[in-house]
This record gives structure tokens, sequence and C-alpha cells, in this order.
């Protein structure tokens, strides 16, 4: 049985749908994140999980147990915010220690358990500090351990990142998820960072418009987007006019590929940027013209204007000669690296 | 910082000297050795002090108007707590129905609110009693305290008391241990500027107080009426004294720049 199940959640402000009947199984110890643009529901659904918000129709189930009818102060969730929501007037320490002296632990246990949860998240020595003499990093850390410390069955985490500077943001996204592991919490992780989600979680839920659009392990989600939504929002993607001749060929301008399962007609496909290579001489291809090259270090991007579209490609810096501005080029990529969007869609 | 020119300075310097002349001359005058109102050019004397003690109701009248300020302006903080939480979070109907009437005593001069007052109590029979006088002080001095406190409560983050709750906190440990914490600057000096007003107010207090129940400025009011000497700058010059003091304590306890003009930044 699953540990948490989320079954045809909805969520209505007024008229408009913010959580559309979503539908979620978590496993005990797996670290899930909601994925989508502002506005896509993400947060509503974090929000009723943790009973802030009232849940419109359907149900959300821990370990088999409704948990929609428990009053938010008993479901003993960790939560961590954006903004921290650490008590101003408590010093680290009193922080940490607040879920357990809500929870009635004498006063011994309650001091070990506040001093391991600190060592956990590398703040030994600050138990007396103020969160207002500390960084955005450290707040952090304290309301992650204030979280923990309650041994809760989930973790909630709320954008928990956004507040931080690119630096140390993966610094934290590496402890993170090391903390996570190590103590094993099943936990939801709710980011409009898609680098975040795919560097953090075992499965990604991808949400727009209060929907689910694709659940998957980062890299599958990655490399077979479901939607043209799903190719848009996670990483670049080329999308390429094709044609299909309805007996599982396509052919993209001049290069021909066999991908079953194509219709007939004009169909779309979704290829990564880093997906698409220079043909050898002698190889088929799809003409085009490099339009821009920007060098990046560890690789180059070139944009390209073909019969498809324009593209965009992601060469490894690997030493081989690139071409320049203005020159003509072959490209192809396999049928592997190529998932057909759904007709209509439009990226 | 850009410094101030020669006639900003003198500009300055007569606005506080404006501002702080009448409290010091009242205070010198508190000390003269004559029977009239005039500077101790004759030295210092504290006979104006002492004759505070020959007048029993002055210090009664102290007393009573005390009680009424901590009375009223705590129960005016009361009313207020609640009332500014609500208004700061929620959306209902009647929200700005009733932040107009919580404020309106400011708006409605009190000498009509005094003969309203007196008209009142008379009908319902608690016409010169304390409780008349405790509870028109709670309404002169309710807009004070909703003001101060509902600016602190819009400053909260409502997410710390999620987090509050999420940690197992019930309604009220969360009011207890966080709201009540985060908005205490808003609620102490609220308190204080209500204090203070009850303490002052004396133009809606002359027409609802009794001979048994005259705060200290009426007191001093009537008295004035019918003698002018140095027993008036004397008893000025003892509250001078005790507000400087009460402030500098508070000053030391919280920060008046904290309490007054941010709230609970520091």
């Amino acid at each position: 049985m699953s540990h948490l199940v989320l079954d045809g959640l909805t969520k209505r402000f007024g008229g408009f749908t913010a959580v559309d009947a979503m539908n979620l199984s978590v496993e005990r110890g797996e670290f899930i994140s909601l994925l989508g643009p502002s506005g896509c529901g993400k947060t509503t659904t974090l929000q009723m999980i943790a009973g802030f918000v009232e849940v419109d129709d359907g149900g959300i189930r821990l370990d088999g147990a409704d948990l929609v009818s428990v009053a938010p102060n008993k479901r003993g969730l960790g939560i961590v915010f954006q903004s921290y929501a650490l008590f101003p007037h408590m010093t680290v320490a009193e922080n940490i220690a607040f879920g357990l002296e809500m929870r009635d632990v004498p006063r011994a246990d309650r001091d070990q358990r506040t001093r391991e949860a600190m060592e956990l998240v590398g703040l030994k020595g600050f138990a007396d500090r103020y969160p207002r003499r500390m960084s955005g990093g450290q707040q952090q850390r304290v309301a992650l351990a204030r979280a923990l410390v309650i041994k809760p069955a989930l973790l909630l985490l709320d954008e928990p990142l956004s507040n931080l500077d690119a630096k140390l943001r993966e610094e934290m996204q590496g402890e993170l998820r090391q903390i996570q592991r190590s103590i094993g919490t099943t936990t939801i992780l709710v980011t409009h960072d898609q680098h975040e989600a795919m560097a953090l979680s075992d499965r990604i839920v991808l949400m727009n418009h209060g929907r689910i659009e694709q659940i998957g392990a980062p890299h599958e989600v990655y490399d077979r987007p479901a939607s043209a939504f799903v190719a848009s929002f996670l990483g670049k993607t080329n999308v390429l006019a094709a044609t299909g001749d309805g007996q599982g060929a396509v052919t993209i301008g001049g290069l021909a590929l066999a991908l079953p399962g194509a219709g007939k007609g004009p169909l779309q496909l979704a290829v990564r940027p880093e997906r698409l290579t220079f043909a050898q001489a002698g190889e088929p291809g799809l003409e085009a013209r490099i339009t821009g090259r920007i060098f990046q270090g560890a690789h180059w991007q070139f944009s390209a204007d073909s019969a498809a579209g324009v593209l965009c490609l992601m060469r490894g810096n690997n030493g081989e000669a690139v071409p320049a501005e203005g020159e003509t080029v072959r490209l192809r990529f396999s049928a592997a690296d190529a998932a057909i969007l759904p007709a209509g869609a439009a990226a | 910082m850009r410094r101030n020119g020669i006639p900003a300075l003198i500009f300055h310097g007569l606005f506080v000297v404006f501002m702080l002349a009448p409290l010091l001359i009242v205070c010198v005058v508190a000390f003269t050795p004559e029977g009239y109102l005039s500077l101790p050019t004759r030295g210092p004397s504290l006979r104006w002090f002492r004759a505070i003690f020959d007048y029993p109701e002055f210090i009664r009248a102290f007393r009573d108007s005390l009680w009424l300020a901590a009375l009223s302006s705590t129960i005016a903080i009361g009313l207020a707590v609640p009332a500014a939480l609500a208004i700061a979070r929620y959306r209902f109907p009647g929200r700005e129905a009733i932040t107009a009437l919580f404020m309106s005593p400011l708006m409605v001069p009190h000498v009509v609110l005094g003969i309203a007052f007196l008209r009142f109590f008379t009908q319902i029979g608690i016409s010169g009693t304390f409780v008349g006088l405790v509870l028109s002080h709670i309404i002169v001095v309710i807009p004070f305290a909703l003001r101060l406190v509902l600016a602190a409560s819009y400053g909260i983050d409502r997410r710390i008391e999620h987090a509050a709750i999420s940690l197992g906190a019930g309604t009220a440990t969360v009011f207890r241990r966080v709201t009540l914490p985060l908005i205490l600057p808003g609620v102490v000096s609220g308190w204080l500027l209500a204090a203070i007003n009850s303490f002052d107010e004396v133009t809606m207090t002359v027409f609802i107080a009794s001979p048994a129940t005259v705060t200290l400025p009426v007191r001093m009011f009537l008295y004035i009426q019918d003698n002018i000497d140095p027993l008036i700058a004397a008893v000025s010059a003892c509250l001078i004294a005790m507000t400087a003091i009460l402030l500098f304590a508070l000053d030391r306890l919280f920060g008046l720049d904290r309490l007054f003009v941010g709230s609970g930044k520091g």
C-alpha cells in the first residue's frame, strides 16, 4: 500500500479550479517534486496536505487513514516554508524544540533531540542565536531542523531554497538530498525550479492549470515528455515539423527516419538540443544554416535555420572543429531521441 | 548625511524651543516661594509641592485617574487585539464598518461625546459613577489601541503561525506563544497611548464626572477657576516628572522607536 495517496483531490476558489481531480501515490521514503509554473496548483496541493487549505473534493490518505478530517495541528507533518517562518522571538534551540514541547517530550529528551537535529543540519554551536542574527542559509537549516525533529510522517517543502543565492542553493540541494536519504522521511517538494526538481527528486510531478501533465523519474520526464508543455517547461527543446507516411516513416526536411507509431500527415517531434548532431560527410541530414554560435565553456550552443524550423543545438566542447556562423551544415538525430508530440499541441 | 544650513538650524531651534519652553517654564514656576505665578527670583522653594498634600482631593483625583487610565486602556486593548487580528487578516462583510466604528471617537468632538454620555448614563442610571467613567473612557481611547495593534498585526507573516500549527500547537497556544509575542510592541504602545489619552482627557470627562469621581485634569480645571496660584504649576511639574521617568523606563525596556515608529523590526 502506498504511503500517501491523493485521490481526486480538488480545490476551487470561486469559479477557478486551482487543483483539478489530482491523483497521486507516494511510496514511503520517496522524494517527490511538484513542479510547474506559478498558479499551476502545486502550492495549493501542498497546503491541502498540510491542512491550511480546505479540500473541496476528493481525499488524502496517509498509511490508509483519512487525513482530511484530521486537524492541521494533529497531522504531525514537518513543513519548511520559503520565508523560513522561524519564530523571531525564540532562539535557535527554542525554535527547534517547539514541536517537542507541544508533544510534552520530557526536558532531558527534548534537549538531546534538539542537539541531534542541530548537528544533522550542521548548526552545532548556534543554540542561543536569534534567527535575525543568522544568514538566509542558516535560517533555512533551522527551519529544516525544526521540521525534522518531530520525526514527521511527511516532510513538506514549499519552495525552500528560492530565497537563497545560486551558489548556496546548489550547496543546500546536495545537503537536503543527503539528509533526506539518511533519515528516509517521505518528502514532497514544491518548486518552480526545474533544476532543483531534477537534482533532488526520485519522481517529478509536472503540473499545469491544476492538472498533472506527467509523473516520472527526472530523466524519464526529461527524455520522454508526454506533452508539448512538459517538453518546453523542462529544459530547452526543439519542436520540428515533420510529415508521416502512416507506415512508420517520417521525413523532416531532407531527413528520413523510421519512427514506429508515427501517424500519417503533418506531426511534431520534440528533440533536445544536446541530441542533435552534425551529420558526417555522406550521411543523410536536415540541411540548416548556422545563425548564431555562443561559447559557454563546457559546451557550444548553436542556433540554426532549417526547413523544419529554428533549431537550437548543444555540443560538448571536446576539441572538435565547430562550424562558424553563416555556414551551412546537415543535422541529424536518432529516432530514439525524438518524442512525438500529441497532434494539435503547440509548444 | 547632508548638513542643515543656518536658516534651517535656526528654524529647528525655534521649533524645539516652542515645544519645550511651556513645559520648562511651568517646572520653574513650581519652585517659586511667592503666592502668585512667578519665576523663583528669590531662590527655589518647595512650598507649593508641600501645599499639594494640604489638598487631599488632588491626591485622590490622581489615584482615581491612574485607576481609570489603567482600567480603560486595559479593557480597550482587550477589545482591540481580536478586532485588529480579524481586520488585518480576513475580508468579511462589515469589515470597513467595524473599522470606521472603532475609529469614530477620534472624529466626534469630545464635547459632543460628553453631552451624549451625560444624557445616556442618566437614562440607564449610571450617571456620576466610576463605571460610567470607565465605559466612556474605553470608547474614547479605543482608536489609539486599535490603530497601533492593527499596524503590528499587518506585519505578521501568517506562515509563522502555520509553522507553529504544523508543529502541534492548538489555537490558544499559537496565540499565546507566537501571535501575541509578535504583536507585543503594538500592544504595549497601544496600551500606553490609550492610558495617556485617558489620563489626559478633560473635555468629555468634565460633563460626566461627579464630585465622587473627579479625575486629576478635571480637578485641576475646577481649581484654576477659583484660584490662580503656583499650586497648579507644582502639580503639573509632578506630572511632567512622572511622564519623563515612565518614558525613560520604557525606552530602556523596549526602545521607544521600536514601540512607536517601526513595529518590531529590531
